[in-house]
């Protein structure tokens, strides 16, 4: 019983990080359609980010997160007007796909060239630190990242909601040429869109790095992890990466508990190409296009 | 009727040049040969779904891998028989396992469209990989190994190589004779617009289908003879996400329009990786990426559109 | 065609790709008046009306407004001119609510700044929108999406409104309705450009209306006059 509420407890604390590092795949994909294959590089940017700010100048990894957070901001809108953007406008749905996959082999050899391909991680004075609850143990580690997560996403979900330029977004997902026609420039839009997605991710990065080691290639895990949250959740909204989030750190660690690690990824996959099957649009739907 | 005489006489006479290569070059670039006839002709292959029905498979390695771990299971079942024997029945094991397979998955597959369809095959690749690093039938993570089947006295890259440019070719054969028929042509409707070609009365399920699992198929023919060629393999090393990567950059990079350009595009691309960037090791992945971006960019038709539309600007002066 | 105009389209040419939807195309409308487009399926008007919205960037021609060249801005500098198209389909962001959806009509500055009074314009023209002002827009009856599109273009407080094909697929009663409101708006001041497939309706309100064929303006005059027109009669009335 209690190892049962042991993996329950570690899942949702799992699938909280899984949650956070989907929303800016979910966010671009919902709003542009892109499949962006750059996402894993800003999630692993931003834990590199943060072990730079932490062993180099001593800052304390959460502390890193809005500056990083700008960083990236920048880098996203720079790589979406420079390079997505054009894509885009080629009009071949793989054209914009095969961009990001370029720019992220671009980015990851000079992850590696920089950091070297061995495995690094960040640990702060806090991160041996176990709570008790009965029986129950958690770090302390993954609980702060789980809430810095949840804020991220709740402040995340704010700025869509209620700031003009959230709304403005939201419109331009739901119809680009009625948003085009209100006075809305929709290439700033995808550009803003594209650097708020990448701040997020290296948000999220940053979390992760706290919680787990990491090697630039990681960053494929990380692509793929969001694309399954995402697929599972629904595009587009933060209640769906939530949802996709939180199901699949259940599964992955109930699996890793009660049938061994060999299988965590593959019942992980299965579940994604079951939920592609019967429904496409992921449990919750797509916040933005009509369901088929 | 003479511009086909024609053709057919410069591939007869390419594939003899090509043929005769391996007596004049070094071990190296006999490799690099093979190399590119491997990713060519897997490219090819996904070129039949995508190319003419724009299925866009994310996933495709999954019958690399099957082909392989078919042939190298069923080389166990005969290890004592002649090497020709073996060679052709890993082959064939590698086909049917991958196109059966691929038949299967096709019908619910094929229901997705558009990034559904990508992802799913995406999602059906790293199943499949995973499964096979599960389970011990498979060699687990140790992987399995494969016999020489190289005859005496022949080298066995050479050997790779003409098998490689034979299977290169029928495929090449294979999908200039489809793009010819009435399949071909049905399967270009769907990709203008499935829904019109449904209405018009091409059967699609039935044509994206046969598109799928002769695309499926014959790369697990090719995935048997990469098998054989690697001479040992895992799971990691044949379900791997960069094959199916590569088979749809090499045929963006030659260009989408024409059966030329992903075997263009895998030679550019091959022969740039290995030849080109051999003594920028560190740096190999980031030049890669730098010019799959300035092909999407400059030459979004790849560079059989690039150089069709050079000639058609030439011709208009 | 005088400089007084508000809008003047001279030799305008667009299309998609290869092919010219719009070539040489002219007309233009005084300022306070209604004027018509109108013609058969495919003859380019909705490409005409887009241009001038700045939706697609025209491939010749002049386009002028208030006295100034605009050929070829963008929408958001059309929006900031006092241009603001209501689109055919209507167009409205289904998955938000009226309420921001008209907020959306509201983004250019001076829209901006008198949104409080224009709201509450357009609450007064509509109190249905009013009434269902937190509900989704994709979740109203068909003639109320059309309400809210046309009162998201008022919220840009526009000189010109262009209107493509507000009457379609609305019951009669409503198209009536709709008719009724294009004429109150331009009494309030407000320049009317309307892309009618009802043309006997159309023709009525028009003080000048243009037939469009093949993307060239084939015949023009009062709205009236033309309703009396042989050309008109039989390709439009079924006369
Ligand atoms: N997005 C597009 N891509 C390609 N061609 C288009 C596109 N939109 C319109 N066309 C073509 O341009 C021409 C003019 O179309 P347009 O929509 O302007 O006609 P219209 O007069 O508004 O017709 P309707 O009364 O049916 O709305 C048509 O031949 C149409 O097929
Ligand atoms: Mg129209």
């Amino acid at each position: 019983m209690t190892a049962l509420v042991q993996t329950l407890v570690n899942g949702l604390l799992y699938g909280g990080i899984l949650s956070i590092a989907a929303v800016g795949f979910s966010l671009i994909f919902g709003v542009m359609s892109v499949i962006n294959l750059t996402h894993g590089i800003f999630v692993i940017g931003g834990a590199y980010g943060a072990l730079v700010a932490w062993s180099v100048l001593g800052i304390d990894p959460l502390l890193s997160i809005p500056p990083l957070m700008l960083v990236a901001f920048a880098l996203g809108w720079a790589c979406q007007r420079l390079v997505i953007q054009p894509a885009v406008e080629r009009g071949n749905p793989v054209a914009a796909l095969l961009v990001t996959f370029g720019f992220a082999l671009i980015a990851v050899n000079l992850l590696t060239v920089t950091f070297s391909s061995s495995v690094r991680s960040i640990s702060p004075s806090y991160s041996f630190i176990n709570l008790r609850l009965g029986d129950i143990s958690i770090d302390l580690v993954r609980l702060v990242a789980f809430g810095c997560g949840l804020a991220l996403i709740a402040i995340l979900g704010s700025f869509l909601r209620f700031s003009r330029w959230g709304r403005v977004i939201r419109a331009t997902a739901l119809s680009e040429l009625g948003a085009r026609l209100c006075g809305v420039d929709a290439r700033a839009v995808y550009a803003m869109t594209f650097a708020v997605a990448s701040a997020f991710a290296a948000a999220s990065g940053v979390l992760i790095g706290m919680m787990l080691p990491f090697t630039p290639a990681d960053e494929v895990t990380w692509t793929v992890y969001a694309f399954i949250v995402v697929t599972l959740g629904g595009v587009g909204s933060l209640g769906g990466a939530m949802l996709g989030g939180l199901l699949l750190g259940l599964v992955s660690t109930l699996t890793q508990t009660y049938l061994g690690a060999v299988y965590t990824n593959m019942v992980m996959f299965l579940i994604l190409l079951f939920t592609l099957l019967v429904r496409p649009n992921g449990i919750l739907g797509s916040a933005f296009k009509a369901s088929r | 009727m003479a511009r086909r005489i024609t053709i057919l006489l410069l591939a007869v006479l390419l594939i003899a040049a090509l043929t005769t290569l391996p007596f004049f070059l070094k071990a190296f670039h006999i490799r690099v040969g093979l190399s590119i006839f491997l990713s060519a002709g897997f490219a090819v292959c996904w070129w039949l779904l995508a190319g003419f029905t724009a299925y866009y498979s994310f996933g495709h390695t999954a019958f690399v891998g099957i082909g392989a771990f078919a042939a190298a299971l069923a080389l166990r079942a005969v290890p004592e028989a002649a090497p020709a024997l073996q060679l052709a029945w890993s082959l064939g094991a590698g086909l049917v396992v991958a196109g059966g397979i691929a038949a299967i998955i096709a019908w619910p597959i094929l229901r997705l469209r558009g990034h559904y369809f990508t992802i799913a095959m995406l999602a059906v690749a790293l199943v499949l990989g995973e499964a096979v690093a599960a389970f011990p039938v498979f060699g687990g993570s140790t992987g399995l190994a494969l016999p020489n089947l190289a005859p005496m006295g022949v080298r066995v890259e050479a050997f790779f190589y003409w098998i490689a440019l034979a299977l290169l070719a029928i495929v090449m054969a294979v999908a200039w004779v489809i793009s010819r028929s009435r399949l071909g042509y049905g399967l270009a409707a769907i990709r203008e617009d499935e829904d019109a070609a449904q209405m018009l009365g091409v059967p699609t399920t039935r044509f994206k289908v046969v598109a799928f699992v002769l695309s499926g198929g014959l790369i697990g023919l090719i995935g048997a003879v990469y098998a054989l060629n690697l001479g040992y393999i895992t799971s990691d090393s044949v379900f791997r996400g960069s094959l199916s990567l590569e088979m749809i950059v090499n045929s963006l990079v030659g260009g989408m329009g024409s059966i030329l350009g992903p075997v263009i595009g895998a030679a550019v691309m091959t022969g740039v990786t290995k030849l080109v960037l051999a003594d920028l090791l560190e740096y190999h992945l980031a030049i890669t990426g730098v010019l799959i971006v300035a092909v999407v960019l400059v030459a979004p038709d790849g560079l059989v559109g690039l150089w069709r539309r050079r000639r058609a600007q030439s011709a208009g002066r | 065609m005088t400089t007084t105009d508000l809008l003047s389209v001279q030799g305008l040419a667009a299309g998609y790709g290869g092919a010219l939807a719009v070539r040489g195309l002219d007309f233009a409308v005084a300022p306070g008046t209604i004027a018509v487009l109108v013609g058969a399926n495919g003859a380019g008007k909705t490409t005409t009306v887009q241009v001038i919205a700045g939706a697609i960037r025209p491939s010749g021609g002049t386009i002028r407004f208030d006295g100034e060249t605009v050929t070829g801005l963008d929408c958001p500098a059309m929006v900031d001119r006092g241009i603001t198209l209501v689109p055919e389909g209507r167009l409205i962001f289904a998955r938000m609510t009226v309420e921001e959806n008209l907020l959306m009509g509201a983004l250019n500055r001076r829209a901006a700044a008198n949104l409080a009074r224009n709201l509450d314009r357009v609450f007064a023209l509509f109190p249905r929108l009013a009434q269902r002002r937190g509900q989704l827009g994709g979740s109203m009856s068909g003639g109320e999406q059309q309400m809210l599109a046309i009162a998201r273009g008022l919220m840009a407080e526009p000189r010109l409104m262009i209107l493509d094909e507000p009457s379609l697929g609305l019951a009669p009663k409503v198209v009536a309705e709709t008719f009724g409101l294009i004429r109150q708006l331009n009494a309030e001041g407000i320049t009317i450009l309307l892309v009618e497939q009802n043309v006997r309706q159309s023709l009525q309100l028009a003080d000048r209306a243009f037939v469009i064929e093949k993307g060239r303006v084939v015949l023009s005059g009062a709205g009236p006059t033309l309703l009396d027109d042989p050309f008109v009669k039989t390709a439009f009335l079924g006369l």
